[in-house]
């Protein structure tokens, strides 16, 4: 595999404020890249920077083996970009907009009603071809614009938290699709989030915060590295369970109605339970999910 | 080239779909030809009906050129221009794109207004007449449709463009002698008239309606077709041409302003507050 992105020391500085600092990282092509941080870590200007519509201070970017800041036409023909905030033009319809999309990348003529048909096809939207934009709700909106970022065929999508706002089942059905594509189409998706089980399919996340990238892995290895699984066990009796644990050594915590026990040596436990499973009455093990790995190393919570 | 054809044409559409905005284009002129045909029957104008009409017909296409260029706030505002941002189009295309379509709209407005006075009155001896007309429509359209892009891409807010808009075109409009000659004006006004770009715009547009090519200067200048200042004679040709050199920077100031603008940071508040409905 190679790198579709290459980040090597990438800095950017706001007069004497250091936005992005020394920061590296590749992505594979074809993956799903997810890119995490609490507002102001750093991730927009990073994510603007590869867009091509910020200019770094130093440092080397490149997409598909292009430089952002000297290839800005080249890096733009290749990548497609979802913003945060919608960028459709209300007063078309969606075939408007996104046969205007398709004059923007110089699509060739013939081609362009097939890539239409077949981006909205992926999407579901073939039957509001038609439709004025400014009729559609929030979530198709969305769709649209996930259509109309395919329709020149960019090898790297960018997603800049594509579903903030969107209900759970829009947001569910926005990720089918773009699943479906990054396995059809080889395309490499790089994403933002605030919603962690999102960034749970990629196939690596970095984590950012104070401009430098603190973790970088795969989510189960980011989720190994930095959580430990946890045992929920409720039990008829509390006060004997609670010996036993201490005496055993095990690190845990006495909830309102149970015990939430660090599962660092899981034979052992496994042990305790089984000579009181007639008092025990629930066993829940709990993983660690990249929501708790964010808590460990920046101390905040995502949705600061 | 592609590009800005399609930006046109999406321009295009998206005026004639303002329904409110395309039924009042085309009677507003309706309003100054009513106000203004008490002035038609003065004695003393030769030719009354050909004078006013040139002056409302070039007022109007200043004014709407000035007015649509400013469309382009509503893209910036409405988030399209981060999409144009991205991708591999020049925003030197896109301000082509807008000051065409302003320029088209603005003539197309001039055409009517000249079509409603011939049922009145106006009438051509030269068959070229019309044609001239019509090319300094699109020009005047395209020169001030170059100021007005320009001073939309400075204000960013459409509330702000609407009060720049009016300041500029009120004392424009009424220091240009299109509707009130010249020589009735204070002489300090006068002075501020012939700064004016639409005083030039007025002058040589009228000749062309009035068809009073052939006339002497001494008679342009008693008719206010041309300008003594001191003892130089702006003719008819000249005014053209100060027009054309005012388009020339407005145009540049434009697409200078225009591609310096950071679309990334518009403030774009209108469309934070949807969100809370969302």
């Amino acid at each position: 595999m190679n790198n579709i992105i290459e980040v090597k020391d990438f800095v950017k500085k706001y007069g004497n404020f250091t936005a992005v600092d020394h920061v590296s990282f590749e992505v594979e092509e074809g993956s799903v890249f997810s890119f995490l941080g609490p507002n102001g870590a750093g991730k927009s200007t990073t994510i603007n920077t590869l867009c091509t519509i910020f200019d770094k201070t130093s440092g080397t970017l490149l997409i598909d083996g292009k430089d952002v800041t000297h290839k800005k036409d080249e890096v733009r023909s290749v990548i497609g970009v979802v913003f945060q905030d919608p960028t459709l033009d209300n007063k078309m319809t969606v075939y408007e907009n996104m046969k205007m999309h398709c004059y923007f990348y110089n699509v060739p003529k013939g081609e362009i009603e097939q890539r239409i048909d077949f981006a909205l096809g992926i999407v579901d939207l073939k039957e509001w071809k038609k439709s004025m934009v400014s009729s559609l709700s929030g979530g198709m909106k969305r769709r649209v614009e996930i259509a109309r970022s395919l329709l020149h065929y960019p090898k790297v999508l960018f997603l800049d938290e594509p579903t903030t706002g969107l209900d759970p089942q829009t947001r569910a059905h926005i990720w089918d699709y773009i699943v479906k594509l990054q396995k059809e189409k080889n395309i490499t998706i790089f994403l933002t989030t605030h919603y962690m089980d999102e960034a749970e399919i990629s196939n690596k996340g970095a984590i950012m915060d104070a401009g430098k990238i603190v973790a970088l892995d795969t989510p189960h290895g980011l989720t190994k590295q930095y959580t430990r699984d946890k045992a929920h066990i409720r039990t008829t009796d509390m006060l004997g369970l609670e010996t036993k644990l201490m005496e055993r050594g095990f690190h845990y915590k006495k909830r309102e109605e149970y015990y939430s026990v660090v599962v660092d040596d899981l034979p052992a436990l496994m042990d305790l339970i089984s000579e009181r499973k007639e008092t025990i009455t629930e066993l829940e093990i709990k993983k660690g999910t990249l929501n708790d790995v964010f808590l460990e190393i920046t101390g905040k919570d995502i949705r600061e | 080239m592609r590009i800005v054809g399609a930006l046109w044409f999406r321009n295009l559409k998206i005026f004639a779909r303002n329904r409110v905005q395309l039924v009042f284009t085309i009677i507003m002129p309706f309003f100054f030809l009513y106000v203004f045909s008490a002035v038609f029957k003065t004695p003393g104008i030769d030719d009354p009906v050909n004078f006013m009409l040139a002056g409302i017909t070039i007022t109007t296409v200043f004014q709407t050129a000035l007015t649509i260029a400013s469309s382009t706030i509503d893209d910036i505002v409405s988030g399209f221009m981060k999409e144009v941002l991205v991708s591999p189009v020049k925003r030197i295309q896109i301000a082509a794109g807008q000051l065409l379509s302003a320029a088209t709209i603005s003539t197309l407005q001039g055409i009517i207004i000249l079509i409603i006075g011939y049922f009145i009155g106006l009438q051509f001896s030269n068959l070229i007449t019309p044609f001239l007309a019509i090319i300094s429509m699109v020009a005047v359209g395209l020169v001030f449709s170059g100021l007005g892009l320009f001073l939309a891409a400075l204000v960013k807010n459409s509330q702000t463009f609407q009060i720049v808009g009016a300041a500029i075109t009120m004392p424009l409009t009424f220091l240009s002698g299109a509707y009130l000659p010249l020589s009735l004006l204070p002489s300090i006004l006068k002075g501020f008239a012939y700064f004016n770009p639409m005083t030039y715009t007025t002058a040589f547009f009228r000749t062309i309606i009035l068809e009073k090519t052939s006339l002497t200067a001494e008679q342009l200048v008693k008719n206010e077709l041309a300008f003594k200042i001191g003892n130089f004679i702006i003719t008819p040709p000249i005014s053209m041409l100060i027009v054309l050199i005012f388009g020339v920077i407005f145009m540049m100031l434009a697409t200078i302003v225009f591609t310096k603008v950071d679309f990334s940071k518009i403030n774009r508040s209108n469309s934070k507050e949807n969100d809370i409905f969302q």
